[in-house]
């Protein structure tokens, strides 16, 4: 890697950094590159943006999605077999 | 008593566990498998909780690890990609000098609950997008929010392949909620 990394190769350090924590020289290429770069800052910002809609915990609750009755009555089913052996 | 708990258990949250099983699995049919694996298993260990948590969150807790022996069991059925895949689609992300191909719009800022509801079909639909084992590695990064060496472990993985599955995923993740118009200018 060249002293300033390419766009792509920034991303890769930046989508490696949510992760772990990054050597001194990548973390340094990063910041400079995220520095002089609207592009990659953009990314950057993205990527934070996407962890936080994924794990908002009010992610599960507006969905209409239910378990079917037909599923219901088989783990309730299920349930009662362990209750009752 | 113990009657009485594990059907309000399912009463009470299975819907919830359901959702959070779904978003992870991308499949109605193994996330009831999931939900019932997860009350029966809750069921068996009832006498060690202790009430610290909440049924809820104690729920919640056995649902990842039976969310994760899912997609163990899906990994095992799905060929890990070669070296090169998902590199062709990357490449046209980028010139040939590794600069953006395309300029990159901020996004914009759902306030509303219909906003959020739309953003979080669209979120979901993109995930749906990825290839498997990319979406599972996701997953399990971003929606169940475990450390990258879990996965690792987990699937079965090198830590190399495990960094490039999630590079690329995030890069398409990003792509697709922008095609879909998640940017400022597109904003409902």
């Amino acid at each position: 890697m060249k002293w300033l990394p390419t766009c792509r190769e920034t991303t890769a350090l930046a989508s490696r950094a949510m992760d772990a924590r990054l050597s001194f020289a990548d973390r340094l290429a990063l910041r400079l590159h995220l520095a002089i770069c609207r592009n990659c800052a953009q990314f950057n910002l993205q990527l934070h943006e996407m962890r936080r809609l994924f794990r908002a915990e009010t992610g599960a609750d507006d969905d209409a999605a239910a378990l079917t009755a037909d599923a219901r009555q088989r783990i309730a089913t299920e349930l009662q077999k362990e209750l009752d052996p | 008593m113990t009657t009485l708990d594990a059907h309000s258990w399912l009463a009470e949250h299975g819907d919830y566990l359901f959702r959070m099983a779904r978003r992870q699995l991308h499949s109605d049919e193994l996330a009831e498998d999931a939900v019932q694996e997860t009350l029966l298993a809750a069921l068996s260990a009832r006498a060690r909780y202790t009430g610290d948590a909440s049924p809820r969150t104690w729920l919640t807790g056995i649902l990842k690890h039976k969310i994760v022996d899912q997609i163990r069991r899906q990994v095992r059925e799905v060929e890990l990609p070669r070296d090169q895949d998902g590199e062709e689609a990357v490449d046209l992300l980028f010139k040939q000098d590794g600069h953006w191909a395309e300029p990159l719009r901020p996004w914009g800022n759902p306030h509303t609950e219909a906003e959020l509801s739309q953003l979080r079909r669209v979120l979901d639909e993109c995930a749906d997008r990825l290839k498997p084992v990319m979406a599972q590695v996701f997953s399990l990064r971003e929606v169940a929010g475990l450390e990258t060496a879990e996965i690792c472990k987990e699937l079965d993985i090198t830590p190399t392949n495990c960094w490039v599955l999630l590079h690329r995923a995030r890069l398409f993740m990003r792509q697709c909620l922008e095609l879909n118009g998640f940017s400022k200018a597109g904003a409902a």
